[in-house]
């Protein structure tokens, strides 16, 4: 089989508060360029799917060189071929990126299996999946949680209320990935990041589109408690702690 | 004018509060869709113009929850197009709209029209900011929960769609509960678990404290990678939004994206062993613990009350 990841690096999500500054539409920060963990589940499922059908694997991002974390790490990762469409960084409308990805995929021949994350941690959309699906007129699961090559098809688990379904899909189709100890990103050997860094990344220009989606404003929200700290040795902060919780919840532990 | 529509599926909160939007949006005019459930809840249209009778929707099907909306969109999508955000438009929001050529977004708060053009707002980063988009003059829009008024709707029987049921998306298919049972929407206590407890052992251990208190086990992403806690007991943007009266962190450091699923919890208290923690600017109690090494002391002292 072939599959494509769609691997969007953003800044890194787990940069302490405050290290992402918004200004002026834009979110600026000295902070690292990173795969997302969605994309990262996505890539995942690539690495397996091509594994166990003795296929292969490419990945696109669309951005500006920020987009080369991502690219490298599915390089690393065995990834037949790596492709930027060039656009400049920042936020895009989504319905033009899940056009320009799909363009992208025709380009290198297309593939049984397209895999995104289900969420970029940068604009927070979780959207381009369906778009790209709803596009391509292809079959779209959603939230996958693990994924097996089953004839000339997929056996997929995805996420439901309360629980999970399984069941199979015939290729062509989109997948989202979901996390999970089945989409978890393996690490790629250090031989494998060095020899990653050599190869190269295809680019491709992307199209200017002036229509959809604009940013007119981004602020940083603010969401903050007035936290008291329990002080003390161990046991005093646990008696603290203990009291505190029976005050919220009357009719727990052996006092109340 | 721009032509406003709403899809929902059954008369819950959101779906009264999606209707009411588009029609505060759209006016009389305002284009209402309904997925019903059984003939029976008919009653419960609000005012939609069109109904469609799907059987086993409590299943939602993507596929068949797809070709139901396009069924009730039909040739003359709506400009605007508005579904409460949750399963239904994870199932089909971003889809519909490819299929219709839209832009989409999800968790969007606000929504209105400007000089013809709509203008939205919604959270980005994690929650750690918010955005407002120019979002053209049309879209598909998943609508977050709560953010607007659900009002008086006027009664109307709808018009029921003619509608050929499709297959389902995954063939064989077999639904599993979850093996861990907990229903976090409705728990009063959630005990939460991060990666910072180390080991599943560890993570098991909050249990006894969910046990202790009558409340239910969460956990961050992290916990649910490590495969010690189940998807569905994760917390955060992108796994399940709660509000208990007491939320409990252990060992969670607090990124936002977990953040936004707990912040309308009534009491937050958090233990972690790093003082800098960000979990601490998020919590109403803090404690600077090693949770290994407060366990021990903390059951003694709820058990002796
Ligand atoms: C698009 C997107 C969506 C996401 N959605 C979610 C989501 O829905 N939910 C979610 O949770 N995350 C989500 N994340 C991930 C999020 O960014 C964080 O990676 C995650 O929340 C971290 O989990 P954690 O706090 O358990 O782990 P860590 O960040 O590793 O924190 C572990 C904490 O444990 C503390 N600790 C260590 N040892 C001890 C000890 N012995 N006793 C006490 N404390 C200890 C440490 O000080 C640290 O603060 C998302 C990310 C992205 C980009
Ligand atoms: N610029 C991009 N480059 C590559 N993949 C992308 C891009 N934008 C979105 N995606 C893919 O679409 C998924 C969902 O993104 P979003 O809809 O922005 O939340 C991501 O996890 C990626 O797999």
């Amino acid at each position: 089989m072939r599959a494509i990841a769609f691997v969007k690096s953003i800044l890194d999500p787990e940069a302490p508060p405050g290290a992402i500054r918004f200004d002026a539409g834009k979110a600026l920060g000295d902070v690292p360029q990173v795969l997302g963990p969605y994309e990262g589940n996505a890539l995942e499922l690539a690495v397996q799917i091509a594994e166990a059908s003795q296929g292969e694997f490419r990945a696109v991002a669309l951005g500006g060189p920020e987009q080369e974390a991502g690219l490298r790490k599915a390089l690393a990762l065995g990834a037949a071929q790596a492709m930027r469409v060039d656009v400049p960084s920042g936020f895009h409308d989504p319905l033009d990126t899940a056009r320009q990805l799909k363009a992208a995929a025709d380009a290198l021949g297309g593939a049984d299996v397209y895999l995104f994350g289900r969420q970029a941690g940068d604009w927070d959309q979780g959207v381009t999946a369906g778009l790209f699906a709803g596009l391509a007129g292809l079959p779209l699961v959603p939230l996958v949680q693990a994924a097996e090559v089953a004839g000339a098809g997929l056996k997929v688990r995805r996420e439901i209320a309360g629980g999970y379904e399984e069941g199979e899909i015939a290729v062509p189709c989109v997948l989202s990935a979901s996390n999970g100890p089945g989409t978890l990103l393996r690490l790629p050997k250090v031989k494998d990041v060095m020899l990653a860094n050599r190869k190269p990344i295809e680019l491709r220009a992307g199209a200017q589109s002036g229509a959809g989606f604009r940013v007119s404003d981004l602020k940083a929200s603010v969401t903050s408690r007035a936290g008291r700290r329990i002080e003390g040795d161990l046991k005093a902060q646990a008696e603290g702690l203990a009291q505190e919780l029976r005050r919220a919840i009357p009719g727990i532990g052996g006092g109340a | 004018m721009m032509r406003v529509g709403a899809l929902v599926r059954g008369d819950d909160q959101s779906a009264l509060e999606v209707l009411s939007l588009a029609r505060a949006l759209g006016g009389d005019a305002a284009e209402t869709y309904l997925i019903l459930a059984a003939p029976a809840a008919q009653h419960a249209a609000a005012g939609a113009a069109r109904a469609v009778v799907l059987e086993g929707i409590a299943d939602a099907d993507p596929a068949q929850l797809l070709a139901a909306a396009q069924a009730l969109i039909g040739a003359a999508p709506p400009d605007v197009l508005l579904i409460p955000d949750g399963p239904l438009f994870e199932a089909v929001g971003a889809q519909l709209a490819g299929s219709i050529d839209r832009p989409a977004a999800r968790d969007v708060g606000s929504v209105a029209i400007e000089d013809g053009r709509l203008q939205i707002v919604k959270g980005a980063f994690g929650g750690k900011a918010e955005v407002t988009l120019d979002a053209g003059e049309g879209a598909v829009l998943g609508v977050r929960q709560g953010a607007h008024q659900a009002d008086e709707l006027p009664q109307a029987a709808p018009q029921v769609l003619e509608f050929a049921q499709p297959a389902p998306l995954l063939s064989g298919r077999r639904a599993v509960r979850d093996a861990s049972g907990e229903d976090l929407g409705r728990a009063k206590v959630i005990v939460s678990g991060g990666r910072g407890l180390g080991s599943a052992e560890a993570y098991r251990s909050l249990r006894e404290v969910a046990n202790l208190l009558g409340g239910a086990l969460g956990a961050s992403r992290a916990a649910v990678d490590e495969g010690w806690a189940s998807p569905s007991q994760q917390v955060g943007i992108t796994g399940q939004k709660v509000a208990p009266e007491v939320y409990l962190a252990i060992g969670i450091s607090g990124a936002s994206q977990h953040l936004s699923g707990m912040s309308g919890s009534k009491v937050v208290i958090a233990v972690n062993r790093d003082d800098k923690a960000p979990i601490f600017a998020a919590a109403d109690v803090g404690v600077v613990a090693d949770w290994q090494a407060l366990w021990p002391e903390l059951r003694r002292a709820l058990a002796g009350g």
